[in-house]
């Protein structure tokens, strides 16, 4: 609502067109301009000016909803706060599953199954609510061609074998996963402001993004001064996108929930700490030495055994780790003694709601 | 009324006709009439009124504030500032350890600037205190209400459900324990939908919204008096990304922070604000440092950093004006932020004397 237009927000047109003449045309505008230069601009006295401001920002400040509010609108249809992953322990550790209407992240070494995460949550997310899915479709924005039909189809039929026991219920299904392939940050960002009006007119409950990592590590080298300050935009520039479209879409019809998958995050260096790294799977440890804040605050590891989820892959036994959201709390007790992995990216993660790294 | 016409809130071509015509002090003003004052300086009639009623406006209000009461706020000596002080209370956070290096929990008319790295705990911390400032009086509460300024979309309801329902509980217990009647009293009306509607919400998307939303927040005080804690979770988000321009951001945002300290005082509130950690890299070694940059840093009264140390959860007093530096533990359990429990677990449930501050150790935490 910040760049709703002066005029909307009830200003006199001729005050408007005195104002425009110093480029301020719209709430934005008139907000960042300071007391003073706006008693010059406007010739308007301190009260004046100090009821212009008022109306300007009853114009675009957000509406106020009580807690209960929040509740209650939740509780009107209390299967779509979260999307079940169908594992119990992850479940509950995530209050009930991948929550709606925030960003959730999902980071962990090559190989571990970020990827066959998303498609399993794809296959969830298209069935119907009495089955604990959303019934709705799914925007997958694949930028490491990673994504596999084949293996999509595997997971429905050996997840669900009660379910889709028709091809035509295979057919609707895979129908309903609408995949894009963005190759560089800027088709994925057009991609992103695109998908407010995608997501209403295919009633898409779920999007993916696998992963948000790999094109702008591509393009961005953070050797050169200044790159790494226009990645840090584009990346909370996608965040907060894919927050209001999280948030305005969770409300109260039709919930989407936006998974965000980073990918290869594993730098596993010892950190200040001095502790003994874990894991040796990693690549090489990329140059991202200043961005050692070394989440540690793992916040829950829940093992399982993904063999049985996926169907028949052989695959070790992977642990799941939930660090911090809003919504969990940690036992300490379910810490588990790892090395500190860096997650990529610096400090993106502050921006998002929850984060699910696993390995 | 010697004032001199600089000094009153004018438009600024006005001034300037005044001047021209030869006023200089609101008291020359004064003596003409809105009839007289149009045609001297050629602006029309209604014009000239209202300029007037600016000026007897602003004379009333000076002898006002020369008397002195309605603006004591503002002017007093340090013996009312401490009496006031030592009656105003805390907003208690839960873990006695956190409250003790507080001085006694967050402290009203401050500003409290709580940051950390993602997860450490800075949103559970401001849901806590929001809960936290509902506390009925006679459990030692301050028996308010909490406005709670969203920039993240981090609030989650079904968090702070938890968290109010165990805070509920223990104020049950302590009722239990200590049988008085104005106990139970209070308990009728601190419920969970009663913490929950004392709750206001405000998702702010951008720092727009969130200029405007502080602008208008001294309005909706007035209307919900009883607002003791305004948490904006958090300061950083909005400005840490598109802003090319950097001295726009410092003045925005020490404007809000000026906003902010006169919202604190003039209503009597505790504020919290949250901030991220930014990466500063140094010539042989980086350190995490809060974001926002260095004069962000004089914002804030009172700043705490929450960060890890292994798995063990650390609070550290940065900056107080009254507090000693000190880092304390702590850790967030299914029912909010708590003391760290001492490895034997011997305590006994039943203390005669029962702290409201602490919670009763019960196998809860244990599930």
């Amino acid at each position: 609502m910040a760049s709703k237009k002066l005029r909307r927000a009830g200003l006199a047109q001729e005050l408007c067109e005195r104002l425009s003449r110093h480029q301020i045309n719209t709430c934005h505008d008139f907000l960042c301009v300071s007391f003073l230069e706006l008693m010059k601009v406007t010739g308007q006295s301190y009260q004046n000016v100090q009821k212009l401001l008022c109306k300007v920002s009853r114009a675009c400040a957000p509406k106020m909803q009580t807690a209960y509010d929040l509740k209650m609108k939740r509780a009107v249809n209390p299967f779509s706060a979260f999307l079940s992953t169908t594992l119990d322990s992850l479940d509950k550790a995530l209050h009930g599953g991948v929550a709606c209407g925030s960003l959730t992240e999902v980071t962990g070494p090559p190989g571990c199954g970020k990827t066959q995460f998303c498609i399993m949550m794809c296959v969830l997310a298209t069935l119907p609510t009495s089955l604990g899915g959303l019934d709705g479709a799914v925007i997958y924005i694949d930028t490491e061609s990673a994504f596999s039909a084949e293996r999509l189809v595997q997971i429905a039929e050996h997840r669900l074998p009660n379910y889709f026991v028709t091809e035509e219920k295979l057919v609707s299904m895979t129908r309903s996963i609408h995949l894009y392939r963005e190759l560089t940050c800027e088709s994925v960002l057009k991609r992103i402001e695109s998908l407010e009006e995608e997501i209403i007119s295919k009633r898409v409950k779920l999007v993916i993004i696998d992963s948000v990592a790999s094109v702008v590590r591509k393009e961005f080298d953070t050797k050169l001064q200044g790159n790494l300050t226009e990645r840090s935009n584009f990346l909370a520039r996608e965040a907060s996108l894919l927050k209001y479209l999280a948030e305005e879409f969770s409300i109260p019809v039709s919930f989407l929930f936006v998974c965000l998958f980073v990918f290869p995050p594993p730098i596993f260096e010892s950190l200040t700490y001095g502790r003994g790294a874990s894991g040796s799977t990693g690549p090489a440890p990329l140059s991202w030495g200043q961005c050692r804040w070394g989440p540690e605050q793992d916040d829950r590891s829940v093992g399982s055994s993904w063999q049985g989820l996926f169907g028949p892959r052989p695959a070790p036994p992977v642990s799941l780790l939930v660090q911090p959201s809003p919504a969990p709390w940690t036992p300490a007790s379910l810490r588990p003694a790892l090395g500190p992995p860096v997650l990529a990216l610096g400090h993106w993660s502050q921006d998002i709601g929850t984060l699910v790294p696993r390995w | 009324m010697q004032r001199d016409l600089g000094s009153l809130p004018l438009a600024p071509a006005l001034r300037a006709r005044l001047v021209g015509a030869g006023f200089s002090t609101a008291q020359e003003l004064l003596e003409v009439g809105p009839c007289e004052l149009s045609k001297e300086i050629g602006i029309s009639k209604e014009e000239a009124l209202e300029t007037l009623q600016v000026i007897r406006q602003e004379c009333d209000s000076n002898a006002v504030r020369t008397g002195g009461d309605p603006t004591a706020l503002r002017k007093c000596t340090a013996l009312e500032l401490l009496e006031q002080e030592q009656a105003q209370g805390f907003v208690i956070t839960f873990c006695s350890a956190l409250d003790d290096m507080l001085g006694g929990g967050v402290q009203l008319t401050k500003i409290t600037e709580i940051c950390g790295a993602p997860g450490v705990g800075k949103t559970q911390l401001c849901m806590q205190l929001a809960v936290d400032v509902q506390i009925p009086e006679c459990f030692g509460g301050l028996a308010g209400e909490a406005v709670y300024i969203d920039t993240e979309g981090s609030f989650m309801v079904e968090r702070v459900v938890d968290i109010a329902t165990a805070c509920v509980q223990h104020c049950q217990l302590i009722a239990e324990a200590q049988q008085e009647e104005d106990h139970h009293k209070a308990l009728e009306t601190f419920s969970l939908e009663g913490i929950l509607s004392h709750m206001y919400y405000f998702r702010c998307h951008d720092y727009t919204e969130l200029l405007a939303q502080i602008y208008l927040l001294p309005d909706f005080l007035s209307e919900h008096s009883k607002v003791r804690l305004v948490a904006v979770d958090g300061i950083a988000f909005p400005f840490r990304h598109d802003f090319e321009d950097l001295s726009l951001r410092t003045r925005l945002l020490n404007g809000l922070a000026q906003q902010l300290i006169s919202i604190a005082n003039d209503h009597k509130l505790a504020v919290i604000l949250t901030n991220q950690m930014t990466t500063r890299i140094g010539q042989s070694q980086s350190t995490l440092v809060p974001a926002l940059g260095e004069s962000w840093g004089h914002a804030a009264t009172i700043r705490l950093i929450l960060h890890w140390d292994n798995n063990q959860r650390l609070a550290t007093l940065y900056k107080s004006p009254s507090q000693k530096e000190s880092t304390v533990p702590y850790c967030v359990t299914p029912h909010g932020f708590r003391d760290v429990q001492p490895p034997p677990p011997s305590q006994t449930p039943e203390g005669s004397e029962m702290n409201p501050r602490k919670r009763p150790r019960i196998e809860e935490d244990k599930q």
